[in-house]
């Protein structure tokens, strides 16, 4: 890594925006996550939090503005592309591989980065590092009794954990969750967010969450999204202050985190 | 340590196909039989590679024909020049010259037709096969024109005594490709391209947010699909000695979705059933009766409708309740509905077969020979017969599949239990 790439923030949003037609969803978001950072993106329905991802992870590109991924610019990269820089993301609908078994869906998450890509020439049964590494992470998302299952059969909750499993088992460094306890009891999401907090060590991690107990237990700085713009950034205690953020959005915030 | 349990198993199927490949021939020694098991062999390659898109890869395929015919036409074109001795080439090696074409052209049109996934791969490759049945007609030069490219297999000195002359030696060369191209595709779907093709198939997305460019994926995928495409078109130019623009047409790319799809294409040995099968029907069944297709049709309808796994499936269906020990159970069962079964057939083959006589073929008479039984179509009493049939039949289907079915949930409520 080169020096700029070692002084230069993990993920770097400057000047996106993103129109759908005549709409614009995205107008002109300016973000920097230093690495190693835990941020979490919150905001009102429709605030544009997950079209945010999409321009990120490559899903969509962005009508206007720079996204740099450890000083690189990744704006015009295909989702392949930008994954194999080191980004990563999970879905708020779960997207997982649901024919294969959660070990295969684990074993596919891994061969690209540990440079097999499109070989006809290793037998699977072979590869030691993708089955160990698979089976590290299988045991890190507790899934590890449900290993032959086919991931379709799982329940919901168990789907959730393999899609946190599948976005971190390639080793990326910046990882983006959307809404990794959308749906979850009280007690899965306790379990989610220890699974999040332990996974995700070291690394830079970017969420998108509407649950303020997760956002404020989990979040180093937080972002708040509001019609396509960043209201404010800043640490838990600052958002929690910040009388903008209270009167556009907020509120809901300090029963939310009060109750957590 | 390897942790494979299954390994033996595998060694046993393996051997038991070689060996089962290998006597075959000599328990079945008519020309007839050969030719079947020849062109089963060749079937068996092609349905297997066809399956490689459809089954692991979720590419439904109308123009895969175009593979094995080029690599056909290449094939025949060298085999040709080789008998001049213009080339050296010996025919035992014709079929890897056909696959580098079928990949060669794999290379070509596939990078056009993967570039998408679904209907519009579908629909692509439909036009694909017709702008290269067209050709067909346009460059007779290399293809033929209507009469096709036709050739000689025996030419050179005899290797090894071998000269492929008789249809028993072109067998057993198709047997040893077909082996060999049979374990080279199931080694396929066992290492990191086959496994990500399943992934592509199950969700594209997500293969791109781990890595994967799904266009590669499908593109190779297809290259090496073509491959054994090419291989077993060559191994039909050897058998048939002739390659006709019906090798590149749609008849034959959709033959070959009928193979895999009669077969089953979740498993890996679906295609393998359907590919027999389907040359059965084809070939056997076309010499007894005009309304083959008609039969092959219904056939096909029945599977789609009632058992869309193909037989495979119908087969792994069986797997847990042998494992419990309830199989027995079934047979009886099994026994009553398969032989109501045969008089629903009996009168659907009668009804056919005397429509027919009466309607298409009745300027020869209307006198007929069925099972050996010589009757006239034209009277009442085989109609009468071909009505008692279908009603007798149909009931005790009927009332057997209804008891079947009912055991049938009763086993399967039992695994459950078992399981819980």
């Amino acid at each position: 890594m080169s020096d700029a790439a070692a002084t230069a923030p993990a993920l770097e949003l400057a000047g996106v925006r993103k129109s759908f037609g005549n709409t614009e969803i995205i107008r002109g978001v300016d973000l920097a996550i230093p690495r190693g950072e835990r941020h979490a993106i919150i905001g009102p329905n429709g605030a544009g939090k997950s079209t945010l991802f999409n321009l990120i992870s490559g899903r969509f590109p962005a009508s206007r503005g720079a996204i740099r991924l450890n000083g690189e610019d990744i704006t015009r990269l295909k989702p392949f592309q930008i994954n194999r820089k080191g980004l990563s993301r999970s879905f708020q609908i779960t997207n997982i591989f649901h024919n294969l078994s959660v070990f295969e869906n684990l074993r596919c998450a891994v061969l690209w980065s540990l440079g097999y890509r499109y070989s006809f020439w290793h037998r699977l049964a072979g590869l030691a590092d993708a089955r160990q590494r698979a089976d590290e992470v299988l045991e890190a998302i507790g899934l590890a009794s449900r290993r032959e299952r086919p991931a379709g059969l799982l329940t919901y909750a168990e789907q959730r954990a393999l899609e946190i499993g599948i976005t971190i088992a390639g080793g990326a460094d910046v990882i983006l969750l959307d809404e990794p306890t959308a749906g979850m009891s009280r007690s899965e999401t306790d379990h989610v967010v220890e699974l999040v907090r332990r996974v995700t060590a070291g690394k830079t991690l970017v969420m998108v969450e509407h649950d303020m107990g997760v956002v404020f237990n989990l979040a180093d700085r937080i972002s708040v999204l509001v019609y396509g713009e960043v209201l404010a950034t800043g640490k838990p205690e600052e958002i929690r202050a910040n009388a903008a953020v209270q009167e556009a959005y907020l509120g809901t915030i300090h029963e939310d985190a009060a109750h957590a | 340590m390897r942790y494979q349990p299954i390994n033996l198993g595998r060694w046993l199927i393996w051997g038991a196909t070689a060996l089962l490949m290998a006597v075959l021939p000599l328990i079945f020694t008519q020309g007839f039989a050969i030719t079947l098991l020849s062109q089963m062999g060749i079937a068996i390659i092609f349905t297997l590679s066809y399956n490689m898109l459809l089954g692991q890869s979720g590419m439904l395929s109308f123009g895969h024909a175009v593979y094995s015919g080029l690599g056909a036409y290449i094939a025949v074109h060298v085999l040709n020049l080789a008998s001049k001795g213009q080339v050296w080439m010996p025919l035992s090696l014709l079929p890897l010259v056909g696959g580098l074409a079928g990949a060669f052209f794999g290379v070509l049109f596939g990078y056009v037709t993967t570039k998408r996934a679904g209907t519009t791969f579908a629909m692509i490759t439909l036009g694909i096969g017709e702008l290269v049945f067209s050709c067909s007609l346009m460059f007779p030069e290399f293809f033929g024109g209507e009469g096709g490219i036709t050739t000689n297999r025996v030419f050179g000195q005899p290797f090894l005594g071998l000269t492929f002359g008789p249809g028993v030696q072109v067998y057993y060369l198709i047997a040893l490709w077909c082996l060999a191209s049979m374990a080279a595709m199931y080694a396929w779907s066992h290492t990191p391209l086959g496994r990500m093709a399943n992934a592509v198939r199950d969700n594209p997305e997500r293969a791109e947010f781990v890595g994967y460019d799904t266009h590669k994926v499908r593109w190779f995928t297809l290259i090496i699909s073509a491959f054994f495409a090419g291989i077993a078109g060559a191994l039909a130019c050897i058998n048939f000695e002739i390659v006709t623009a019906e090798n590149v047409s749609a008849i034959r790319s959709g033959g070959v979705l009928f193979a895999a799809f009669i077969g089953g294409v979740t498993f890996f040995f679906g295609p393998i059933i359907g590919a027999c099968l389907f040359v059965y029907f084809v070939v056997a069944l076309s010499d007894h009766t005009k309304a083959w297709l008609l039969y092959l049709g219904l056939f096909f309808m029945l599977m789609v409708m009632f058992a869309p796994g193909g037989i495979a499936s119908l087969i792994v269906m069986q797997l847990p309740v042998i494992a419990r020990g309830r199989f027995r159970s079934l047979l009886p069962h099994y026994a009553r509905t398969g032989a109501a079964g045969l008089l629903v057939l009996a009168a659907l083959v009668l009804t056919v077969e005397m429509t027919y006589k009466v309607s298409v073929d009745s300027a020869n008479g209307t006198a007929m020979t069925l099972l050996g039984v010589d009757f006239d179509a034209a009277g009442t009493l085989p109609w009468a017969l071909a009505g008692v049939l279908w009603i007798v039949g149909g009931w005790l289907f009927h009332r057997a599949w209804l008891r079947l079915s009912h055991t049938w949930g009763e086993i399967q409520a039992e695994i459950a239990g078992a399981r819980a």
